[in-house]
């Protein structure tokens, strides 16, 4: 288990980022210079905060309260770096055996082999990191970190270098490495797809603060804010407002739309008539249908993408004249339908899958 | 007033001396002596400032204070001032009415026109050069390998001996080779904080000098082929003894990680 609590002020950059994690992989999503390696190097000891607490598994890391920061060499803490930081002048099998030295020669055997074969790496122990490739070296890395056995595994970025082959085969790794570790894993990712692929529960950061902690699927189909939405790679926000609420869903008038958009409200979500709110869906949430209905609404189709996975569509929709609203949708392969620029059709918008924020 | 003194005396015993005229061979007195001389001091010169040079730039690239510059200045000034002027200051510092001078005084001790003159001098010069390599192979070693090192519990001291001093290696190297070679040719603060005496503080660039003065040519080649026997046999020695062994396996040092070599093997 760990908590975490911590504050950090640069010139020009504040951090203050709070959470806890109990056996689970957290993904740390967020833009450059979000204070998400900041939050990791807090963690490890490598950089101190101003205020705060951290604790592991019940055992203080910091208390600012106290005066206590303990040093990174004894915060039993495993850490991969980006650039995976392997000491170029050992080869894999020091690597790795250099956080056990103290044990004794059979006992270094013993982990260094078990964790070759686990990543994969069998037969590279001779190697020297300058002769492994890059997915090979950032194996080495996280066998290294994983070799005193530390409570905590900490990953920065550890996938962005590489190409996407090998970043999948890593990521399947790394989940995988759950079998047999069994501590807490934080993950800084600015991959969502990695992110959402791996862990159970994430934290989006943006400017030093978290705006969303949950689980992936909160954090993916109920965004808390227009930031966060963004980040999860949402691309249809509609400003509305609140024009009602009957049967557990909420009518909301987007001006833009024919008639008020009906959401379904989760959680005891407490709106109020006139209420201006935002109203978001996922483009792959939106579905192509034939006639107008309840939340069917028509438009024209503005531009059309083709990329690998399948056809993303820009539509405009016919609205009451307030005002232009767009939507994108994303359908998936070869079964999506294929229309022109200027085509009409309605787009289904089903209420469970819109989120007010 | 009394450095001065001092000092006018201390050249005007530089400069008599005897010097025979008679015939020299390698094996004589007048090449032997400052061969001797030379090699004693550059040894322990070199010494001295491989291990004062690597502490002063591991120092300074974990000092965070203020002064980091005033000191890196102070550093490498034996450097940037002419010979003589650094041996003008030692002179000052060793002398009878300098502070260091009058500490050893009262031990009994005078440093000035002796040998151990000799290596404070090449010491004293050769340092910045030993310092400024070894800072900058040090600053080339990324932080977060370190930064690695301490997360796995290595303490400070293992860090500096098993991943910062091995990865620095070549620099601390090159700059020990150049240590050496500018020990080995030190001339203005030497002879003015030792002097030129034979059998004494004379070492081999000051035998040429003065042996080239007098006329004798003969012996000042004699000497220039000695220091280059020695200068050259250092080198190699050293870089023998301490470079990488053949077929490389310290690999590229990657940034962002991509190994730069293209693996013959599945990723």
């Amino acid at each position: 288990m760990l908590e975490v609590n911590i504050q950090k002020s640069l010139p020009g950059f504040s951090l203050k980022a709070a959470f806890s994690i109990d056996r689970e992989i957290l993904a740390i999503l967020g833009p450059s210079g979000s204070g998400k390696t900041m939050t990791l190097q807090s963690i490890a000891g490598l950089l101190r905060p101003d205020e705060g607490y951290i604790r592991l598994n019940g055992r203080e890391l910091l208390d600012s309260a106290d005066g206590l920061c303990l040093p990174p060499q004894v915060r039993r803490v495993g850490f991969v770096f980006q650039n995976y930081a392997l000491f170029s002048h050992l080869n894999a099998y020091d690597n790795i055996a250099f956080g056990i030295h103290h044990l004794d020669r059979r006992e270094i055997d013993g982990r260094v082999d078990r964790l070759l074969h686990m990543m994969n790496l069998q037969d590279m122990g001779r190697r020297y990191p300058g002769q492994l490739s890059a997915g090979q070296q950032q194996r080495v890395a996280v066998a290294r970190a994983l070799a005193p056995e530390p409570e905590v595994l900490l990953l920065d970025e550890p996938f962005s270098a590489l190409d996407t082959l090998v970043k999948e085969r890593l990521e399947d790794e790394l989940l995988a490495i759950q079998q047999f570790y069994k501590g807490d894993v934080l993950f800084v990712t600015h991959d969502l797809d990695e992110a959402y692929k791996i862990s159970s529960k994430m934290a989006v950061y943006e400017a030093g603060r978290i705006l969303q902690l949950g689980s992936k699927q909160e954090v993916i189909e109920a965004p808390a804010s227009r930031m966060v939405a963004r980040l999860a790679g949402v691309r249809n926000l509609m400003e509305g407002v609140v024009d009602g609420i009957e049967d557990g869903q909420a009518l909301v008038r987007v001006p833009g739309l024919e008639a008020p958009l009906r959401v379904a409200l989760k959680n005891g979500a407490c709106l109020r008539r006139n209420q201006p709110v935002t109203v978001g869906i996922r483009q792959e949430c939106i579905a192509i249908v034939d006639c107008a209905g309840e939340n069917a609404f028509p438009g024209r189709v503005e531009r059309a993408v083709e990329d690998v996975a399948g056809i993303s569509y820009r539509f405009q929709m016919q609205g009451d004249g307030a005002g232009e609203c767009r939507l994108e949708t994303s359908l998936p392969g070869k079964a999506a339908p294929v229309m022109r620029s200027g085509q009409a059709c309605y787009l289904f918008l089903p209420p469970e899958r819109l989120f007010i924020i | 007033m009394a450095t001065g003194a001092a000092f006018r005396d201390s050249l005007a015993t530089a400069r008599i001396k005897p010097r025979g005229r008679e015939e020299s061979t390698l094996m004589s007195e007048t090449i032997l002596s400052p061969f001797w001389i030379s090699l004693k001091t550059v040894l322990v010169a070199t010494t001295i400032t491989f291990f004062l040079g690597i502490a002063a730039a591991r120092w300074i690239v974990g000092y965070q204070g203020r002064l980091k510059n005033i000191m890196n200045g102070l550093f490498i000034l034996p450097l940037v001032l002419p010979p003589t002027v650094v041996g003008l200051g030692l002179l000052m510092l060793f002398g009878k009415h300098g502070p260091a001078g009058m500490l050893l005084g009262r031990l009994g001790a005078s440093v000035v026109f002796s040998w151990p003159a000799t290596v404070i001098a090449a010491t004293t010069i050769s340092f910045p050069l030993m310092y400024m390599t070894a800072r900058g192979a040090f600053e080339q070693i990324e932080t977060s390998i370190e930064n690695a090192a301490r997360t796995l519990g290595a303490s400070e001291w293992r860090i500096f001996w098993s991943v910062t001093l091995p990865l620095a290696w070549p620099g601390v190297l090159a700059g020990t080779i150049l240590a050496l070679a500018r020990s080995l040719g030190e001339f203005g603060a030497t002879l003015m904080l030792a002097g030129d005496i034979p059998g004494r503080t004379e070492t081999i660039p000051m035998a040429i000098y003065f042996a080239v003065e007098a006329g004798d040519m003969h012996e000042a080649l004699v000497l220039a082929l000695v220091v280059l026997a020695i200068a050259f046999v250092s080198i190699v020695v050293i870089s023998e003894v301490g470079g990488a062994p053949r077929g490389s396996r310290y690999g590229v040092r990657s940034s962002k990680g991509k190994a730069h070599r293209t693996p013959e093997v599945e990723p």
